[in-house]
């Protein structure tokens, strides 16, 4: 399958319902993939059916049938923050010409605590949810591990949020686009869980992403697709430093492509917070175990390092609305290998890798990109 | 303790308990550890609704298995500290466990760490669960019956003979302990077990005075050893009914409504003092909130098992965890016991601390009636729940009814169309010469308790039972039993 167009609101504040974002990105999509509505044979879409956003809205599927008119099978699917990776690894398995994929999410619409309350929700009920184990708090407690196992140090996460917010800062689709955030303020900020602080956490923000795949060629081929799924609770695995569901989705990928880690020119991961893109870096296969911290001290995941990640600004700064993030993934890379990312253009980028993660490593999916 | 489920043949673990190995189809047994240590620490400073109280601190534990569980505490470790749960010192102490999938495991643990708890295999055991009114599990309005099934067999493994148990309650005045146990499922957890099931109304009791108050209770409940199982509920007219309450239904029927009428607060540390050594395992693994404590509740997942000698110590240590205020009864039955003194393991409080919704003491089922509850005993309650339950979804006049007997003039000011139920309502209107638009009282035929409720609340004036409704009543009636 190929990507024909993609589309993406902007990350932010806003108070748009779902249908208007789905709406806008969708229309941004069909735009830059020349392609009428009536030529979408099928659509696959994700979001999470928050409460707290006073949608309270389930049959999401019909919902986008109305607003596209169209009869055609919808399918929803749902994956936490990996709904949209996980849609487009879906639509890339069905039988039909055009494919419409779109992922949205409205988060930033409560009280923050509500909304972490919500997102509670994804960790596992009775061992996890009772023991107040938010989301920070199960990277957290990860983060510590790789610590203690690598020697990692906060200053090298500090380093993650300081060039993702680099990278946003020239985005003009990210909640900080424009936003000057300076090293010091990362490291000055507040600890959430420790050994994070406010700045490793990534940005709950309200956005919508889509994109258009299809049989006929394109510019950009989906060379490689898959998705693992593994536990939902992270002290379950032998070892919390490596998550085992990207290891085997990157190796799935990587054969289906017919690449290697070293081929890949850029890279958007999901840094939900920062040490997850430093783990990343290793189950990805781009070092080895234990020298993802050498990346970033390095500058080699800079934008104009030898291997950019995340030149959008990340889940971090660019935002993370949940099942949009995955697609808005594919929607960089697409505007990267086109060379219309602006300011944040990256050199040479042909072959490109998303990976999009639910939960703490539980659904994880990786997508290689290339460049007709 | 950190329970894993693993494959005797094979050696795959799971963290949920399985019957047998999905790959193998070998036997399973629970892998416990001995000791665990602190592998990893996080201090979390952000507040969420389910765990307000902040900085809380959550633990990686590890045993020597290798197996590893998060435990929220308040208090600060250090990674390779060992992690120990302490058994309480005091006679009053509070146990609160978290059921992680086990309730038999749960139950054993809290048994654990309770002072000087020992059961002898000829003991002759008496639990008291709470089954109040028929309804299914899932509604909470009952002991869950897993929670049952789980004590009966940790009674078994120390050794108690099934013919020395024997499962007794009564429902509240005017519903049928066994139509409620059967559809609980208290029934079938006896029976799978070999044990009597006892209705406590049918007695015989024995007179038992306390304090100048004389009591009928329970001749088994005095020569048994007690354990109290209640399960955690918020309730409109006492705020909470848990250990303490559950006790009120040791005695006969004239008891009960006595106790009512007099005061809990006043009479219910005098039961406690009447009755031989109790100790409660109480049920939370589902309990109720909102409007309980019948079906108008709902459950409210809590996942907890609290245990303790003192029935009003645990009450007061549930109020606390579920941010609710201890009811003036609990305090009178635990002497006004401080909650910070009340020695608790297991679980912290402010670890445990999770808002859960509270009942409206003036609410009924259906949003038009409100209740004006003066100390009703539970017969008057029951009546007036069953009966505006059965008015959910009829339009209708706002109605004010009228439970209990202790009130005067003043509590009924500015209040229209009052409706009395149940007969201590009437007598004591008829006293005070304060008309009502209606009176049911409670030995009314139930079709006709309803027929009325259902004018009252659909039509203007003062509507009364007519022959047509009498006859429509002995139909229904009759065609209920034709279809039974």
């Amino acid at each position: 399958m190929y990507v024909k167009g993609v589309g993406m609101t902007k990350f932010g504040a806003q108070t748009d319902t779902s249908q208007k974002l789905v709406y806008e990105a969708t229309m941004e999509a069909l735009g830059d993939s020349n392609t009428k509505i009536d030529e979408i044979d099928a659509i696959v879409s994700s979001i999470v059916d928050s409460e707290s956003n006073g949608e309270r809205q389930r049959g999401f599927s019909s919902i986008i049938s109305s607003i596209f008119k169209r009869k055609v099978p919808i399918v929803t699917c749902s994956a936490v923050c990996g709904g949209g990776g996980a849609a487009l690894w879906t639509a890339n398995k069905l039988d039909y010409n055009n494919i419409l994929v779109v992922g949205v999410e409205r988060l930033l619409t409560n009280n923050s605590a509500v909304t972490t309350n919500e997102i509670l929700m994804a960790a596992e009920r009775i061992y996890e949810q009772t023991e107040g184990m938010i989301f920070p708090a199960q990277n957290a407690l990860v983060a510590q591990q790789y610590m203690l196992k690598y020697g990692a140090t906060a200053d090298d996460f500090a380093l993650v949020a300081y060039k993702n917010h680099q990278n946003a800062f020239l985005n003009p689709k990210a909640r900080f686009y424009r936003k000057e955030v300076t090293l010091k303020q990362i490291k000055k900020s507040p600890m959430v869980a420790s050994p994070l602080r406010l700045f490793d956490c990534s940005l709950s923000v309200n956005g919508a992403a889509a994109a258009i795949i299809t049989k006929d060629e394109t510019d950009i081929k989906i060379m490689g697709s898959s998705l693992f799924v593994d536990r939902l609770s992270t002290f379950e695995s032998e070892d919390m430093t490596s998550w085992q569901a990207s290891v085997l989705a990157a190796g799935e990928s990587y054969k289906q492509a017919g690449v290697s880690p070293n081929n890949i020119d850029v890279v958007e991961v999901h840094d939900a917070f920062t040490p997850v893109e430093i783990i990343s870096y290793e189950d990805l296969g781009f070092c080895k175990r234990g020298e993802g911290k050498n990346l970033i001290r390095k500058g080699i995941t800079n934008l104009n390092g030898k291997l950019p990640v995340n030149p959008s600004g990340g889940l971090k700064a660019k935002g993370h609305p949940i099942s949009a993030t995955g697609i808005a993934q594919i929607y960089e890379l697409v505007k990267q290998m086109r060379r219309e990312a602006g300011d944040r253009q990256v050199s040479n980028a042909n072959i490109a890798l998303a990976q999009n993660i639910g939960g703490a490593g539980s659904t994880v999916s990786v997508h290689i990109l290339g460049k007709v | 303790m950190i329970i894993r489920w693993i494959c005797e043949k094979c050696s795959k673990k799971w963290i949920y308990p399985i019957e047998k190995c999905i790959y193998c189809k070998g036997p399973i047994t629970k892998q416990k550890g001995t000791q665990m240590k602190v592998a990893g620490i996080t201090k979390v400073t952000i507040p969420s609704p389910t765990h307000p109280i902040i900085p809380y601190n959550i633990l990686l534990l590890q045993d020597e298995l290798g197996n590893r569980l998060p435990k929220k505490t308040m208090k600060d470790y250090k990674i390779g500290d060992v992690y120990t749960e302490k058994k309480s010192e005091s006679d009053d102490a509070v146990v609160i466990i978290k059921v992680k999938y086990d309730i038999f495991e749960a139950i054993k643990d809290a048994l654990g760490l309770l002072k000087d708890i020992k059961f002898n295999s000829e003991e002759k055991i008496l639990i008291k669960p709470s089954v109040v009114a028929a309804a299914y599990p899932y509604q909470a309005v009952n002991v869950n019956p897993d929670m049952l099934d789980a004590l009966i067999a940790v009674l078994f493994e120390y050794g108690i003979k099934k013919e020395n148990v024997i499962v007794a309650e009564q429902a509240l005045i005017g519903s049928s302990v066994v139509d409620a146990a059967s559809k609980a499922g208290i029934t079938e957890v006896c029976k799978k077990r070999g044990v009597t099931f006892a209705d406590i109304s049918k007695g015989p009791f024995e007179k038992v005075e306390c304090d100048g108050y004389e009591f009928s209770i329970y001749k088994e409940a005095l020569h048994r050893k007690i354990i109290n199982v209640p399960i955690m509920k918020t309730n409109f007219q006492l705020g909470i009914s848990g250990a303490l309450e559950n006790l009120t239904r040791l005695v006969d029927e004239k008891t009960q409504r006595g106790m009512y009428y007099m005061g809990l607060d006043n009479i219910l540390p005098k039961l406690v003092k009447a009755l031989p050594d109790v100790f409660t395992i109480a049920d939370a693994t589902n309990g109720m909130q909102g409007q309980g404590p019948l079906a108008s509740g709902e459950p409210a997942f809590l996942n907890l098992i609290l245990a303790g000698r003192n029935a009003a110590a645990l009450d007061s240590i549930f109020c606390e965890i579920s941010m609710i205020k201890i009811p003036s009864y609990v305090k009178a039955a635990g002497n006004g016991t401080d909650t910070k003194k009340i020695e608790v393991v297991g679980n912290e409080v402010d670890a445990l601390k999770n808002p859960i919704k509270t009942a409206n003491p003036e609410e009924t089922p259906h949003s038009d009636i409100k209740v004006i509850d003066c100390k009703s005993c539970p017969a008057c309650l029951n009546l007036m729940h069953n009966l505006t339950s059965k008015m959910i979804g009829l339009r209708g006049n706002k109605l004010y009814v009228l439970i209990g007997s202790q009130f005067d003039e003043r509590v009924l000011e500015g209040k229209e169309r009052i409706v009395a139920i149940g007969d201590c309502a009437i007598k004591k209107m008829e006293e005070i010469k304060i008309g009502t638009i209606a009176k049911i009282p409670e030995n009314l035929d139930t079709v006709e308790q309803i027929v009325l409720m259902k004018k009252l609340l659909t039509t203007e004036g003062i509507p009364k039972i007519t022959s047509v409704d009498k006859v429509k009543s002995k139909m229904t009636k009759l065609l209920s039993r034709v279809t039974r």
